[in-house]
């Protein structure tokens, strides 16, 4: 059974209609790796407030379809707007302008490991503003405690742990108090404890502070607890598309089979990670 | 190529226009990456160039004294150092030791997302990555050049003043009346030029790094290679261009 062809992909839905312009736009983006679609007519818009998560399995384009939100990929073809403008016709410098106002959590930190803790943090405030250099220290000692790192501003990051750089890079992602935040995985490798507490942080900057987030996630209990809007990319034959879309209520119900299997957590099912004995045979021997 | 070329034109303007629009590059940066690119290379530099001059100097004298003329030694020294041994085998030691050293660093960096993320951070990487180091490698090469020509000059002094019983009056006397002020000058501008290409060579290695540890440890060594054989070719062309003109 085609299970995209019965998915209702949605127009925006009532919770989200009335709500203003879209903070981010993307409209059939498409981006080809050689002959291969890896994102093939995405569509979705995010809402001031709003947590938008995007799931999918390993491969199904996650990260790269963040890479064009941010910029740093241009697109084969569709448009991305950021704050009401197209990023994919920008200049460099009218990029960096957008850039200043969201801030963006890499999966793995992408910390400098020449600076320490605190320097990694301070960087985007010392290169975008005039801020009082004591007034900085304030800034990234708030940051620091924010994310439960009280007192790690000396350290560098090769003196600290995985879970703990990711930290570092959340609190440095919201250094400028940006508009916007991107987070790729932020939990994954984090303890029970440490998962909650980032997640009750970005819901504090989206509910209280009015910040807005994307957020690509595989830990379930995760995503449902902070998103506001679900997406799920497709693999295989669905490859590059949207294969459902939602509230985190509507994702939990979503007839999808491949959804049920990923949101489940399931060995078996539709999604194509094992290969049939035919097709195994058939590929061993040509 | 064109990566090459468009990283070369980055890097002009970032030096030479972008500072008259308030876009300044990191003075501390600069500093920092010279102490790294200079200051920290000077005795391996310095050692390499007294065993030039010692070695210059003995194989020199060896065939003058069969002529008689063991008086020419300082002569041939500190001309051959100052036009052609000082600047290239700084060179050559920069290119082990800095160059291979920034371009493993940029791969890392590049292959570790931090490049990306300065991106995204709307901080310009050229700006505040590559313009430091080229600053000091343009800075420091021509100092380490100098530095390592007086200490391959001693190196002549010694075999000079030890073996051939020579005056250190005498010996500098023969070193500054034969070399002229555009001997200094011509392996000066070679300093330069050799910095322009290792340091703009190690620097795009670095930045265009693909495929994880494999990627950074195989574009350093093409960078190694690279900048050594674009070095020797340059020195090959301005030779030719001075030989000409004076």
């Amino acid at each position: 059974m085609d299970a995209a062809a019965t998915l209702p992909l949605t127009s925006p839905p009532e919770s989200v209609k009335g709500r203003g312009e879209p903070i981010l736009e993307v409209t059939d983006l498409v981006r080809k790796f050689g002959d291969r679609a890896v994102l093939n007519g995405i569509s979705f818009k995010v809402y001031r407030g709003d947590t938008l998560i995007i799931m999918g399995g390993s491969g199904c384009g996650k990260s790269t379809l963040l890479r064009h939100i941010n910029g740093t990929l241009k697109p084969t073809s569709g448009s991305v707007k950021l704050f009401g403008e197209e990023l994919t016709t920008k200049s460099q410098t009218q990029l960096d302008k957008i850039r200043r106002r969201f801030g963006m959590n890499f999966q793995f930190g992408a910390l400098f490991q020449s600076l320490t803790v605190g320097e990694n943090i301070a960087l985007p405030i010392l290169e975008h503003s005039k801020i009082d250099p004591g007034i900085i220290d304030l800034v990234v000692k708030m940051k620091l405690e924010l994310v439960g790192l009280t007192g790690f501003e000396n350290f560098k990051p090769a003196e600290i742990s995985g879970g703990m750089r990711k930290r570092v890079g959340l609190a440095r992602a919201v250094a400028l108090d940006p508009e916007l935040l991107f987070s790729d995985e932020p939990t994954s490798g984090l303890d029970p404890v440490m998962t909650a507490v980032i997640d009750q942080l970005t819901m504090d900057l989206t509910q209280k502070l009015g910040m807005s987030a994307v957020v690509v996630s595989h830990d379930m209990t995760s995503a449902f607890r902070i998103g506001t809007r679900m997406i799920m990319l497709g693999t295989g034959p669905h490859q590059g598309k949207i294969i459902a879309e939602g509230t985190p209520d509507e994702i939990r119900n979503h007839p999808n089979p491949m959804l049920q299997q990923f949101i489940r957590g399931e060995a078996d099912g539709p999604i194509p990670l094992k290969l049939s004995k035919d097709d195994y045979i058939k590929r061993l021997i040509g | 190529m064109k990566g090459y070329f468009q990283l070369c034109g980055d890097i002009l303007f970032w030096l030479f226009i972008a500072p008259f629009t308030g876009r300044f590059f990191s003075f501390r940066e600069c500093v920092r990456q010279m102490v790294r690119i200079g200051v920290q290379a000077l005795p391996m530099s310095s050692l390499t160039a007294l065993s030039i001059g010692l070695t210059l100097a003995m194989q020199s004298a060896q065939e003058l004294m069969k002529l008689g003329a063991e008086a020419y030694v300082p002569d041939l020294v500190s001309v051959s150092l100052l036009r052609e041994l000082g600047p290239l085998l700084t060179g050559v030691i920069v290119i082990g030791r800095s160059g291979s050293a920034v371009a493993a660093e940029l791969g890392t960096m590049k292959v570790s997302e931090e490049i990306e993320a300065l991106q995204v951070m709307a901080i310009n990487p050229v700006r505040y990555l590559v313009i430091p180091r080229v600053v000091a490698m343009l800075i420091m090469l021509p100092v380490l050049a100098i530095f390592g020509n007086c200490v391959g000059m001693f190196g002549g002094w010694l075999i000079c003043h030890f073996s051939l019983d020579m005056s250190t009056a005498a010996y500098i006397i023969h070193c500054v009346d034969r070399a002229t002020a555009w001997d200094l000058y011509s392996g000066l501008i070679k300093a330069f030029v050799f910095a322009w290409i290792i340091i703009t060579i190690s620097c795009h290695a670095g930045l265009s790094v693909e495929g994880g540890a494999e990627g950074v440890g195989r574009n350093t060594t093409s960078s190694v290679v690279l900048a050594l054989i674009s070095m020797l070719v340059a020195n090959a062309i301005l030779t030719t261009i001075f030989f000409i003109l004076l």
